[in-house]
């Protein structure tokens, strides 16, 4: 068994919102990135880039190969398909490993993360202390990131450093 | 010493000390506060609310109304805990309340004396005339004379924990229905949750000599949560009381992590709230006993049956040496058995129904008188001492007697089932109130469902499990249990006939039967009436143990059935929760998030001071060495701006990227102007509106590609407009092919203002045109800097020569040193939101002092602005009459006739010489500030036919802060009015 819980945060990430265009499916959209596309809130993992269902044609989509013309490439491959956003500064991704994530990261969320209800490959939008954060898990460690708006970064590491220290 | 040599589950190896009100006494491991002090003598435990009554340990259990004790000393002193409540650990400091000069000899208990004036309704009635004498007389001796235990005043030095659970079962209460629900479901693999305020698993198992499968209770108990902890699918929570029932099946719990220790270990939380989230729940919560209703029925030493048997048997406390026991159920009949069986004497049983039951021989062998048909009237003495009993034959006896246990029958502790408005309904068959209709998922199980014997409830706990889990579509079986016999006969009885002196039917609030008899006389006869009336039932402990003998003396009262007056609805909290455990980690500083721009640690660094808008921390202003003044940091800011170039950090704007084919139709809806037409490459000042008319939110709109444009908010707007543009084009509008999102926090952007912005841009950068021809007033264009994408844009709020530029928020920091660095030629200077005010309240633009909700476009100067050739949000109620009428409040500007008079944001404006009377009231001064531009003061201003009033003087009233001024109204714009700064 590994640690009971690894915290750190993604730098270098390129981050982009990706809105369908009217009629355009989540196929389609996935297509183009070469990663199948949850339909719904979820997360999967194509090559180099992952994807994250935020809401109804609407995806957050990352890259870790930087962030300088991901937004700007995605939108020249999406042209007519979806309006793509560069996103890249506006999160922070905290990522959350070990046996203990679970535990930590459900003093959170009021979201079931038993792993019957949430497991590899679930996303969710919700809030943890007042916070506006959108979560997913990546594997069975568990492992899970969390991404809130930068500015509010400091706060979330408050109550992630409170709570991890009552584990 | 009043311990029993043997027996009990207490650890007799691990003794504990304590002290109480200053004494040290010793007690064993697994006793609580309540029992040591017992097994120590210790009777009298603390004064009553009212009228200082001397008052003793009445029950073992939650509902305890008497034995309130601040637990603790200084920042950690915890007042009104309830002593049974408590589990004992060594070194326990307790104190009791409402006591002076102490506990023995409480002089405010000639309170008791002045009964009459205490009685129910006592504050409506006496204290009414003269009225002045309310708040400085009245109110500060009723303060000190009644009340129970003070805070400390000292921050709370513990933290408090907030988690999350989910299950198919929710099993509240660790007794025997609950521990035979929790055992028939976990067996079947479902997700269970069994909560339990005791450390131990039981309930009354661990109380009674009963035997379940052979097995002594509290060893069947033991086994019982050995085998629910090896269940993965099963958690059990002790020291937890679940407290509020809430829609959407979520049920609200305390988990007391620390309570039991002298203070919580470094770094842990001292308790932790549960939401909980379940499919079904079962309350099996159990019974609390009912007191009786006679003379002096709240001495220290009348104490519920059930308690009794609890401290004997569990605790191996004796409560009393000479016992009395007053009972009209046959559960009272057992706790004379359990006091003979430790070698207590029962000198009489007093049943009021003529029939004894079968047990009764072996009382009576065991030396006990048995009186049927025959009543307590009295119980006297502290402790008490003395008691009187009324005999079928009329005779009054007369005895000694230590312990009076008293049980007028069970009431099922069903408080948590109302908490959604669900009324109990009076059962004849069980004589207790039970739950009728439940909320959604919830079904009460054993003496919770009036089910009171052993065997009833163990089977009624698996039965209802059995139940829910058949609802959710799981086959599970009942076990079946082998339990020793009892029997649960009894009558509702709730008072004596006749008490003699007070008798007590709340006795945390000092209710007494002659209040419900008073509320009655004066027409209270409602039951939740009477309740606010006496106050019986709103003490902390919401009147568990008494307040429905009160319900059944106002029934007897007005001549009905208990069943027709019915009872209250309990609220949450079921149990006092401390408000710590309600903010967890939010506190203090961290009450709320904050959020911080790119540059906040610079800033802090470089003087600034914060100001919170909204969650955002934004600089005030830099203050420099030598400043001592908010004002000389803010006047500096402008006049340097103003002649050389500042830097102002807007990042906390509202951002938010519309695009694809129809993006200019939403805007053009959406805003009061039009955007459709905008040429790519330029921005345009724009103006929405509410559905209602009126103004919603300002900003720009850049038209960046012809499927693409780019949306600024006001700061404290930015998460209303991006909700009105997702309502517009997901709801309003889904036929429209347009996507939007925020991007806030994907841009820092600086705005560099003054005449020497323009040069200090371009040897920031030199790539860039920005010539007047090349770049001229509301310009905007995309570029790269060292490699990220950038933007910028000329438009001003300043009134001078002004750019916003952008860069991803990582690269803000950085991006403010290069400008700062390439503005050291130009005497650059960051400023703050005050310099950011001041200009432009000289400039005469709206902010949010203007845009309050109230203003329309016109108001604020904008009708032109106003489309006749589209539609859009807020258009049609624009044109009510009473927003398009003249004399409304419109937007002007002030100056003080005498330029030394300073102008204040709230004033009221009046026609010289009118009275200052609501009547006369024009308009108000919006916004205000020392213009050091000027070299006076300016403010703006909404004033009844404002723009037509130019040149007249009013008068600014205020009352508040004293001091009318006379002022000259203007146009909005003090400065540069037509624009040759900013266009330059």
């Amino acid at each position: 068994m590994g640690e009971a819980l690894t915290v750190s945060e993604r730098t270098g990430l390129g981050i982009a919102t990706v809105m369908a265009r009217r009629g355009v499916d989540a196929a389609a959209i996935g297509a183009v990135l070469g990663c199948a596309l949850p339909g719904g809130p979820g997360w999967r993992n194509g090559g180099d880039l992952s994807a994250i269902g935020t809401g109804p044609g609407t995806w957050l989509v990352m890259t870790e190969t930087g962030s300088g013309d991901f937004a700007e490439d995605l939108t020249q491959r999406f042209r007519g398909l979806a309006s793509v956003t560069d996103q890249s500064s506006a999160y922070a991704v905290f990522r959350l490993s070990g046996h203990d994530a679970r535990t930590l990261l459900q003093r959170g969320v009021s979201i079931d993360l038993h792993p019957a209800a949430f497991a590899p490959g679930s996303a969710a939008t919700s809030m943890i202390s007042h916070i506006g954060v959108i979560f997913w898990q990546m594997d069975d460690a568990p492992t899970y990131e969390v991404a809130v708006f930068r500015s509010l970064a400091g706060s979330f590491r408050h109550w992630l450093d409170s709570v991890a220290a009552t584990l | 010493m009043s311990r029993l040599p043997h027996g009990g589950l207490i650890d007799r190896s691990r003794p504990l000390n304590f002290r109480f009100d200053g004494e040290t006494f010793a007690g064993f491991e697994g006793d609580t506060l309540a029992s040591a002090l017992l097994a120590n003598d210790v009777k009298l435990v603390g004064r009553s609310f009212k009228y200082h009554r001397p008052r003793g340990i009445l029950t073992a259990g939650s509902e305890e109304p008497n034995a309130l004790v601040t637990l603790r000393s200084g920042a950690r002193a915890e007042p009104n805990t309830r002593a049974t409540m408590v589990q004992l650990f060594e070194g326990l400091e307790a104190q009791s309340q409402n006591r002076w000069p102490n506990l023995k000899l409480d002089l405010m208990a000639v309170n008791q004396l002045a009964g009459p004036m205490f009685a129910a309704g006592f504050y409506y009635k006496t204290f009414m005339w003269p009225r002045p004498f309310w708040e400085k007389v009245y109110e500060p001796v009723i303060r000190r004379a009644a009340g129970l235990g003070e805070l400390s005043g000292l921050p709370d030095p513990d933290t408090y924990d907030h988690d999350h659970a989910f299950c198919d079962l929710l099993v509240i209460g660790a007794g025997p229905a609950g521990l035979s629900a929790a055992l028939t479901v976990g067996r079947a693999g479902l997700r269970v949750i069994l909560a339990e305020d005791d450390w131990e698993l039981g309930g009354r198992l661990l109380a009674d000599r009963q035997q379940v499968d052979g097995l002594a209770g509290e060893i069947w108990a033991e086994r019982a949560r050995q085998e629910l902890s090896s269940l993965p699918n099963v958690k059990v929570l002790t020291r937890t009381a679940v407290f509020g029932i809430y829609d959407g099946r979520e049920y609200a719990a305390i988990e007391r992590l620390a309570d039991h220790l002298p203070s919580p270990a470094e770094g842990q939380p001292r308790q932790r709230l549960w939401k909980i989230v379940a499919k079904r729940a079962i309350l099996a919560t159990g019974a609390i006993e009912r007191p009786i209703v006679f003379g002096g029925n709240d001495r220290p030493g009348v104490m519920q049956a059930g308690a009794v048997r609890t401290y004997v048997n569990r605790f191996a406390a004796m409560p009393g040496r000479r016992a009395v026991l007053f009972t009209s159920s046959d559960s009272g009949w057992q706790t004379a058995l359990d006091l003979q069986a430790v070698g207590i004497e029962v000198a009489v049983v007093v049943d009021p129904r003529s029939s004894a039951p079968t047990v009764a021989s072996d009382v009576q062998r065991a030396g006990a008188q048995v009186f049927l048909d025959a009543h307590v009237r009295k119980a006297s003495g502290v402790p008490v001492s003395k008691v009187e009993i009324m005999r079928s034959d009329g005779r009054v006896v007369k005895l000694s007697a230590d312990l009076v246990a008293i049980s007028g029958g069970w009431n099922p502790a069903i408080g948590l089932g109302s908490n959604l408005g669900h009324r109990p309904k009076w059962c004849d068959e069980r004589g207790c109130f039970l739950l009728d209709q439940t909320p959604p998922g919830l079904t009460a199980a054993g003496a919770a469902a009036g089910r009171f014997t052993l065997a009833e409830a163990l089977a009624d706990g698996a039965a209802k499990a059995v139940e829910a889990a058949s609802d959710l579509g799981t086959t599970c079986t009942a076990p079946d249990f082998a339990v020793s016999e009892e029997s649960d006969a009894g009558a509702a009885y709730w008072s004596a006939p006749a008490p003699r002196g007070k008798a007590f039917v709340d006795f945390q609030n000092d209710v007494t039967d002659k209040d419900v008899a008073l509320a009655a006389r004066e027409g209270f006869v409602s039951i939740e009436h009477m309740k606010r009336y006496t106050t019986l039932g709103m003490a902390t402990d919401q009147g568990k143990s008494g307040q429905l003998n009160g319900h059944a003396l106002l029934a007897q009262q007005i001549g009905k059935s208990i069943a027709e007056t019915g009872t209250i609805l309990s609220r949450a909290p079921y149990q006092p929760v401390a408000i710590g455990a309600l903010a967890g980690h939010q506190r203090g500083e961290n009450f709320r998030p904050v959020r911080q721009t790119a540059s906040h640690d610079w800033a802090a660094e470089n003087g600034a001071a914060f100001a919170n808008v909204g969650q955002w921390k934004r600089a005030q202003w830099y203050a420099r060495q030598g400043e001592t003044h908010w004002r000389e940091s803010v006047d500096r800011e402008v006049t340097m701006t103003r002649s050389g170039v500042g830097i102002c950090d807007v990042s906390t704007l509202g951002k938010i990227d519309v695009q694809g084919p129809d993006a200019g139709v939403l805007l053009d809806r959406l805003y009061i102007n039009t955007f459709s037409t905008l040429n790519v490459g330029k921005a345009r000042y724009g103006v929405m509106l509410r559905e209602d008319g009126m103004v919603m939110d300002d900003g720009t709109v850049t038209h960046f590609a012809e499927d693409s444009f780019y949306v600024t908010t006001t700061t404290a707007n930015a998460a209303p407009v991006m909700q009105h543009i997702d309502f517009a084009r997901q709801v309003l509008w889904p036929d429209l092919d347009v996507q939007a999102t925020s991007v806030t926090e994907q841009w820092a952007t600086w705005s560099v203002a003054g005449p020497k912005s323009r040069e200090l841009l371009q040897a920031a950068f030199p790539d860039l045109d920005l010539s007047n021809d090349s770049f001229p007033f509301m310009a905007a264009a995309k570029f790269v800097w060292q490699g990220n994408p950038a933007r910028i844009f000329r438009v001003s709020f300043s009134g001078e020569l002004a750019f916003e530029v952008s860069v991803p928020a990582l690269k803000g920091q950085d991006l403010l040193a290069h400008l700062l660095a390439s503005g050291e030629p130009f005497d650059a200077i960051p400023y703050g939101t005050e310099a950011l005010g001041v200009m432009r309240i000289e400039k005469g633009h709206p902010a949010g002092n203007e845009l309050n909700g109230q203003t329309t476009a016109a108001d604020l100067g904008l009708a032109r602005m106003m489309s006749k050739k589209k539609d859009y949000i807020g258009r049609v109620m624009a044109a009510r009459p009473g927003l398009v009428d003249e004399a409304r409040p419109r937007l002007v500007g002030l100056r003080p006739l005498d330029a030394s008079e300073v102008l204040r944001a709230g004033a009221h404006l009046l026609p010289l010489g009118a009275a200052p009377v609501a009547v006369n009231d024009q308009g108000y001064v919006t916004s205000a500030a020392w213009s050091p531009t000027l070299g006076h003061s300016i403010a703006l201003a909404l004033l009844s036919h404002g723009a037509e009033r130019h040149g007249e003087t009013v008068l600014v009233h205020d009352p508040v802060r004293g001091g009318d001024i006379e002022a000259a109204v203007c146009d909005p714009v003090f400065l540069d009015p037509e624009g040759e700064r900013m266009r330059g």
